[in-house]
């Protein structure tokens, strides 16, 4: 009997249900080996898996709270999407994020009378402005002096949480009534609207989806977008074409920028109602990772954070029914991204059986 | 006379494309045996199973009658087979001398670099090549690189000496030095297998063997074929070698260069003065060997490299600070000299990279969006029309031949009405067909009115098409020919930067 042999070729045109199934094949990989992390760890496997589900897609509340927990996650994962299309590495949505609040913040003290109509798009703007442009100025600097951006992205996330911290210290923002370091409350009119009465599922969760969908068909259906897939591709044949990369470049981190900084109004006018340092628990760096899983689609961004906010809220239901600690959940976090990375050769590649000889 | 070396039925395979098909011929002792075919027509993959770095599915190989096993080059070595690539394998750091001792198995844990030098300069000797030994090989001129490369083999004691393309970078001297050179070893019963697609070289062998699609069509005497029959043998249908050119008709100048001066990217002066005129309906060749200022001429022409000093003009407008997108708006093609690197986005598809470059032109777009179904219907036009082959114009670029990927670039950069085509060695590792077809494309430009500014590194292709042949050398522009006035050896000589002949064999037998 001839069975030939198996052949592996790069795909010439990548094709969707690979995808997809790559996507459940690495998720399948990772639950088994989150599994053996688990028991090794001396926990009740089923038990653990069964609490994470429950905490984050068991029921309506607990995916209420889970779309609240994936507010920020959409943002800044379609923050480093755009930015990656150009291949530039945005490290920097944390510090986006705070920019993007502090602005919106800053505004909102000069409407603290202003109804909602007019104090809500203005702090949804300022906070667009003001991550734009802490974006925008790594984006200089990669354009204007090559500086690296990895580089200058983290080390400009902290530059904006200590001038926070100053700010909130010994500067004018720090509530006189709080021993905290935070703002005092913003004005009820500066409250996003709540999507569904009775949760916390915020306005921020709408800009969210929002963003991911206008980013998809900027990215995809506009000069500009072509142009800043063009940059991230070959900057050189781009050059020679006519576009202009170190514009290109700044745009493309203004944008990125902004996005991040709307996932710090959120934060702000949606579930905290102050500007504190502690509104992200790193939701720019996990917004790196989500970016990764999503496998760069703005709207794979949307369902990578949905998971991920879950197990935000799964880990910590897990912690109160097994005592296995959230800690665990970064972990697992890291092993779907690793099975998800490497799967994704199976859309790049494909196996071909060939006839043997005779 | 037993054949030096033999193959039997020789195939070869990748995945499931055959590279080489039962192919079957012989070396005899003391010829010059050249392999020619298209790319792709598997002449190295025949050389690189001759000289053990692939093995071959089937058939068999035979030196001097004996069937052998070709393992590994290492193998190939010790049977006197010896092959010089075509990137060159030297260490640029190290001396001539410990270029060729290195990695050879005289060599011990010790070099004896004092024996081993006696040894290579009696090789020098023997071929009257001169080379300084003490010499680092980045300080060599490209000839002379490959000079060592042959002395490395030689050094091993090879009888069989494979040269895979070897004057693709070579000066018409040099490549005349080369040839002396093989003669005196075969005259001595060396054998050579020359892989080559210039007609030129293949005509200074002995017998021919001609590959194509990896099956051979035949082997000849070179003393009984032609040009015309080698051609035909080697694409498959006969060709017309000398395209028919009209009379030039010239009409105004299009683009005037003046004193023209910019930098490399290692801030060194790379244009030196350049000054050149290029007429409608004319085609200006540029001969030069690659790195004299070709690169930075095109890429100051087409506004992405600042120009230092000097003008540039198009149809009398100064352009010389204008924006890429300005120069290219004007009616400027450009078919850069890296086709994937420079020209095309390779992770895009066939589709957006038609469309690079007029990404914003309101033809491509409805409603504020690019308008994929109207970029199609451009795209299907431009492949049905350039003949480019793809699968479909959502295909991978990446995934293109070279000359498809030449191809896609001419459609695109003559999608517009171009007055001025800039092509920097467009023709650099295509197939003769493609070949061919470029230089249609570009005589059909110029029969259209069009100026052509022309780099080619292959003087054949510079006299077939071009109307003026100009010699650039280290940035400066060393004399203008008329093509009929041109001089080949003058053409070459200026190509080195002299009046004298520095390349030539030291001694003539």
């Amino acid at each position: 009997m001839n069975l030939g042999s198996l052949k592996i070729e790069p795909r010439l045109e990548p094709k969707f249900s690979w995808q997809l199934l790559s996507a459940l094949l690495a998720l399948a990989m990772s639950m088994i080996v989150c599994a053996l992390m688990l028991s090794a760890a001396g926990a009740d496997v089923g038990k653990a898996f069964y609490q994470i589900y429950k905490g984050a897609f068991g029921g309506w509340n607990a995916t209420v709270k889970t779309l609240v927990m994936s507010t920020p996650l959409i943002l800044t994962g379609v923050a480093v999407t755009v930015a990656f299309q150009a291949k530039i590495w945005n490290i920097g949505a944390e510090g986006q994020l705070f920019a993007g609040a502090m602005m919106a913040y800053w505004a909102s003290t000069f409407l603290s009378n202003s109804p909602s109509g007019v104090v809500i798009p203005v702090v949804i703007m300022a906070a667009f402005i003001g991550g734009a442009l802490y974006g925008g100025l790594a984006g200089y600097l990669k354009a204007r002096f090559a500086v690296n951006e990895v580089l200058s992205t983290v080390m400009l996330n902290y530059v904006i949480r200590y001038v926070l911290s100053y700010l909130l210290v010994g500067g004018s923002w720090r509530d006189p009534s709080s021993f905290y370091q935070q703002t005092p409350k913003v004005a009820e009119a500066a409250h996003y609207p709540l999507l569904l009465a009775g949760t916390r599922l915020h306005l921020g969760f709408m800009v969210a989806v929002l963003a991911a969908v206008t980013v998809y068909f900027f990215i995809t259906r506009t000069s500009l977008g072509y142009e800043i897939r063009a940059i991230g591709f070959n900057p050189t044949a781009s050059r020679f074409k006519g576009i202009h990369v170190g514009r290109t470049v700044v745009i493309v981190m203004l944008i990125s920028g902004g996005i991040a900084g709307l996932a710090g109004a959120g934060e702000v006018f949606g579930l905290h109602f102050r500007l504190k340092p502690d509104i992200s628990t790193g939701f720019g760096f996990t917004g790196i990772i989500i970016a990764m899983l999503a496998g760069l689609h703005p709207i794979g961004v949307i369902a990578a954070a949905i998971l991920f906010g879950g197990l935000v809220n799964g880990g910590i239901r897990m912690q109160i029914f097994t005592g296995v600690p959230t800690a665990m959940i970064s972990a697992i976090e890291g092993i779907i991204l690793l099975f998800f990375l490497t799967s994704a050769v199976l859309t790049r590649y494909e196996i071909k059986r060939v006839k043997a000889d005779g | 006379m037993e054949p030096l070396l033999r193959t039997q039925a020789l195939t070869k395979k990748f995945h499931q494309v055959v590279a080489i098909d039962s192919v079957s011929f012989d070396v005899r002792p003391g010829e010059i045996h050249c392999l020619l075919g298209e790319n792709g027509a598997g002449k190295s993959t025949l050389a690189e199973c001759i000289y053990g770095f692939y093995q071959p599915e089937q058939g068999e190989i035979f030196v001097e009658g004996k069937p052998v096993q070709m393992s590994s080059p290492a193998e190939a070595i010790g049977r006197g087979i010896g092959m010089v690539h075509q990137h060159f394998v030297l260490v640029p750091t190290l001396s001539v001398l410990e270029n060729i001792v290195v990695g050879t198995n005289t060599s011990g844990i010790l070099l004896d670099l004092g024996r081993a030098e006696k040894e290579v300069k009696r090789l020098c000797e023997r071929y009257c090549v001169e080379l300084d030994l003490t010499t680092k090989v980045w300080q060599l001129p490209v000839g002379q690189q490959q000079w060592v490369e042959i002395l490395k083999v030689l050094y091993v004691g090879a009888r069989l000496l494979i040269l895979d393309e070897p004057t693709a970078v070579l000066t018409p001297q040099e490549s005349r030095a080369l040839f002396e050179i093989l003669r005196m070893m075969t005259r001595e019963n060396m054998s050579v297998i020359l892989i080559s697609h210039k007609l030129n070289e293949v005509l200074q062998s002995d017998r021919v063997t001609i590959l194509r699609k990896g099956k051979k069509v035949a082997t000849v005497k070179t003393d009984e074929t032609t040009r015309e029959e080698l051609t035909a043998m080697m694409i498959g249908r006969e060709v017309e070698i000398n395209l028919t050119k009209d009379d030039p008709v010239m009409g105004p100048e299009i683009l005037v260069i003046k004193n023209l001066r910019a930098r490399n990217d290692r801030g060194q002066a790379a244009l030196r003065g350049i000054d050149l005129v290029v007429r409608g309906g004319e085609i200006v060749g540029i001969a030069g060997v690659a790195g004299n200022g070709q690169k930075e001429l095109f890429e100051t022409l087409i506004g992405v490299r600042k120009a230092r000093a000097g003008q540039i003009s198009l149809l009398g407008e100064d352009i010389t600070r204008r924006s890429p997108k300005y120069i290219q708006e004007k009616g400027v093609a450009f078919i850069p000299e890296d086709r994937f690197a420079e020209g095309l986005v390779p992770d895009f598809s066939v589709e957006e990279n038609l469309i690079l470059g007029s990404q914003r032109a309101a033809r491509f777009k409805s409603r504020g969006f690019i308008d994929f179904v109207r970029v199609a219907d451009f795209a299907n036009k431009c492949i049905a029309d350039y003949e480019i082959a793809t699968p479909s114009g959502k295909t991978i670029t990446r995934t293109l031949s070279g000359g498809n990927a030449q191809k896609l670039i001419v459609a695109r950069e003559f999608a517009q009405a171009a007055k001025l085509t800039l092509a920097n060695q467009p023709s650099r590792g295509l197939d003769v067909g493609v070949i061919e077809y470029m230089h249609q494309v570009l005589l059909e430009k110029r029969r259209e009115g069009g100026a052509i500014l022309l780099a080619s590194e292959d003087l054949d292709e510079l006299y077939n098409i071009a109307d003026t042949i100009v010699v650039i050398y280290k940035g400066q522009i060393m004399g203008a020919f008329p093509v009929a006035e041109a001089d080949i050896q003058q053409i070459g000589l200026l190509m080195v930067g002299s009046g004298t002949d520095e390349f030539g064999v030291a001694c003539r037998i």
